[in-house]
């Protein structure tokens, strides 16, 4: 296996924080907040984040396969989650110590709730609006209602903190810049 | 003896009167729910704006109140009421909301009617001399519990009272009060309506299509509602949440209040709090890593319950067929000297295996000095040398054995100190020992009661007496020496 190769690109508008743990190529896309203590780990393809996500503390998110691992907009990674699974659509979810396997892609408005094992031995895609919860990890679907406030909400949690978190936080640049 | 004290929700932590909770059959008659899926709290959420057509959501004013309709939603699982149709005009009084469409489901005005009819054969039967004696051990109740406990206790004619004696009784109060009841005409025919239970025929058309489990109800998502109910966990409805108690303790001898919960809801603080925790001797157990070393004292200044003794485990742990002696510090918390005897309990185990470790403990009665306030101020690292000059001072009639520090005996008092006497134990592990070394101890202690406020939970009412009076008391606990490490694991042990 070739050494990991660092590149980053990190677009202007991101709120990456210092303190983060960068390995490989990775892509942050305009809006994304990692906070500080986050982790991301592109072991062998490149990872490719979209706009608007945030990351939390201790989230980590990593990419095993040689494909680009790509992640949409509007998601959250809670705090402490891992996240290893090749694409991630929109507007998901991912609750604080939840494990999410390779094995799995994520689309759209899902849910994995907090501390759920996401771990199928084949591979398996979660249709829209999956919601995985409780100690068994159970799933349903959800309606879809409520999306649209949930997504306000989510777009104030991440306007909040990309103007509070340069404040205490030293940020990182891109190699761009 | 524990009664209610009151009633409160533990959403919305509101303290619900005694006078309705009846009627609001035990749950919150607020706006909380639970989730039928997963049990969670719902919350109430308006509907979304209408959507724009790209899901990018521009600035969509999103009023602070939001727009009907109004629905709960349960952030755990997603679970939402208007899956079930259910949703409201107004985001408040949504249990009177729903009230209406409860109050109109043909088996809550079966349950009505069936009330109804037996309401005039109960108030005769509640009233007949006979079972005035049942409740006669209840004379001392607040009205809280004593509206609660008739209710319970009340005698549902036709099931009888678990003693035979009453069984008779009933089915003679049942004969003589036949005559008044008319035959009971049910509202609807069994499985005439729709959706109604025990009607085969939908729920085999429903297993046969069944395609994933989760469609079917657990039971335990169903175990609230009334049994006529339908299996499909789409059917499930909202519950509100049941109620919560607070209770009080009273002595059953003397009743004297021993627990008492501050009103409010809020507070997690109690008005009267007296547990027998704080009359017994605090017992630390240490297990000195090396025999005859002097680290028990580091564990012996913890503080710890009598009944949940924590082992000192040590590093290295026990390793069978070995001998190895621990510490017993006991620490007294009253203000009165104690004489504390000890015994070994029989252990429970099966008639085939003997317990596969024998303790040895001393077997005559030792004094642990009595507590006084001026130790409490001293530091932890005086007491081990300075003190023990003054207590010899203080404690005329601790009887001090300058012996009983030596190092060489194992099994005795080994430590006194304050209000804190360190008793030598053996325990000798068999060869073929594994698990953790658990024994059942009984402590007996007795005191000369001189003082006679400082016994108030003792449960004597005559405290008038100011004479010295002795007093044993007695209680079990569980020994816990930590685990014994096979001997195969011993070597990588050492090698640390």
């Amino acid at each position: 296996m070739p050494p990991i190769r660092d590149k980053y690109t990190i677009h202007s508008k991101a709120v990456v924080c210092q303190d983060v743990e960068l390995k490989g190529d990775i892509t942050v896309g305009s809006g994304t907040i990692v906070h500080p203590k986050a982790t991301i780990f592109a072991i062998a393809g490149p990872i490719v984040i979209g706009s608007n996500n945030i990351i939390e503390e201790g989230a980590i998110i990593v990419n095993r396969r040689k494909e680009v691992m790509r992640i949409g907009d509007d998601n959250i990674f809670e705090i402490g989650c891992r996240v290893e699974s090749p694409s991630v659509g929109n507007f998901n979810t991912i609750s604080t110590r939840a494990r999410v396997h390779h094995t799995v892609r994520l689309s759209s408005f899902c849910v994995v709730g907090a501390g759920c094992l996401v771990v199928p031995t084949e591979d398996e895609v979660l249709d829209d609006y999956t919601v995985i919860y409780g100690p068994a990890a159970e799933r349903r679907k959800w309606t879809g209602r409520g999306k649209v406030q949930e997504a306000d909400l989510r777009r104030k949690h991440a306007e909040y903190l990309r103007e509070m978190l340069p404040k205490f936080n030293r940020l990182r640049r891109g190699d761009g810049t | 003896m524990v009664e209610v004290s009151g009633y409160y929700c533990p959403n919305c932590l509101f303290e619900v009167p005694s006078a309705s909770v009846r009627a609001e059959k035990n749950r919150c008659a607020r706006n909380c729910f639970l989730c039928p899926n997963c049990r969670n709290t719902l919350s109430v959420v308006p509907s979304d704006p209408p959507e724009t057509a790209d899901m990018r959501l521009s600035a969509i004013p999103i009023n602070a109140v939001g727009e009907a309709p109004f629905f709960l939603y349960c952030n755990h699982c997603r679970w939402d009421s208007a899956e079930v149709g259910i949703t409201f005009e107004k985001p408040t009084g949504l249990a009177a909301q729903l009230q209406r469409f409860e109050d109109s489901a043909p088996e809550f005005l079966e349950f009505e009617r069936l009330k109804e009819h037996f309401e005039p054969f109960l108030r005769a039967s509640s009233s007949s001399p006979a079972l005035s004696t049942v409740h006669s051990h209840h004379i001392h109740m607040n009205p809280i519990t004593a509206a609660a406990s008739s209710a319970l206790a009340r005698d549902v004619p036709g099931v009888g009272k678990y003693t035979p004696l009453s069984r008779s009784r009933v089915g003679r109060e049942r004969s003589t009060g036949k005559d008044d009841i008319s035959e009971y005409k049910s509202r609807v025919e069994i499985g005439s309506v729709s959706g109604l239970g025990a009607a085969g025929e939908p729920d085999v058309e429903f297993v046969k299509h069944l395609e994933n489990m989760e469609e079917v109800a657990e039971l335990e998502q169903r175990w609230m509602n009334s049994w006529a109910n339908s299996t499909q966990a789409s059917d499930l409805k909202p519950l509100r949440i049941p109620l919560l108690s607070k209770k009080t303790k009273r002595c059953p001898s003397c009743r004297h209040i021993l627990i008492k919960p501050e009103q409010k809801a809020q507070s997690v603080r109690y008005k009267i709090k007296l547990v027998a925790a704080n009359y017994l001797p605090d017992i630390t157990v240490a297990l000195p890593k090396v025999p005859g070393s002097e680290s028990a004292r580091r564990a012996s200044n913890l503080k710890s319950s009598v009944t949940a003794t924590e082992p000192d485990k040590g590093p290295d742990g026990m390793i069978a067929g070995q001998t190895y002696p621990f510490h017993l510090a006991f620490t007294n918390p009253l203000y009165d000297l104690i004489q504390v005897r000890l015994s070994v309990q029989r252990q429970q185990t099966p008639a085939d295996r003997r317990p596969p470790f024998a303790v040895s403990l001393p077997t005559s009665t030792f004094p642990v000095a009595a507590f006084a306030e001026a130790w409490e101020y001293e530091d932890d690292e005086d007491m081990f040398g300075v003190e023990d000059e003054e207590m010899d001072d203080m404690d005329v009639r601790g009887g001090r054995n300058p012996e009983a520090k030596s190092k060489t005996k194992t099994v005795g008092v080994l430590e006194k100190r304050a209000n804190v006497t360190v008793i030598g134990g053996e325990v000798v592990i068999s060869k073929e020992a594994t698990g953790d070394v658990k024994f059942n101890m009984l402590v007996s202690y007795t005191y000369r009661s001189d003082d006679p406020v400082g016994e108030e939970n003792e449960g004597t009412p005559s405290r008038s007496a100011g004479k010295p009076e002795m007093k044993t008391f007695s209680f079990s606990t569980v020994v816990d020496l930590g685990p014994v490490i096979p001997r195969e694991e011993t070597r990588t042990e050492f090698d640390i």
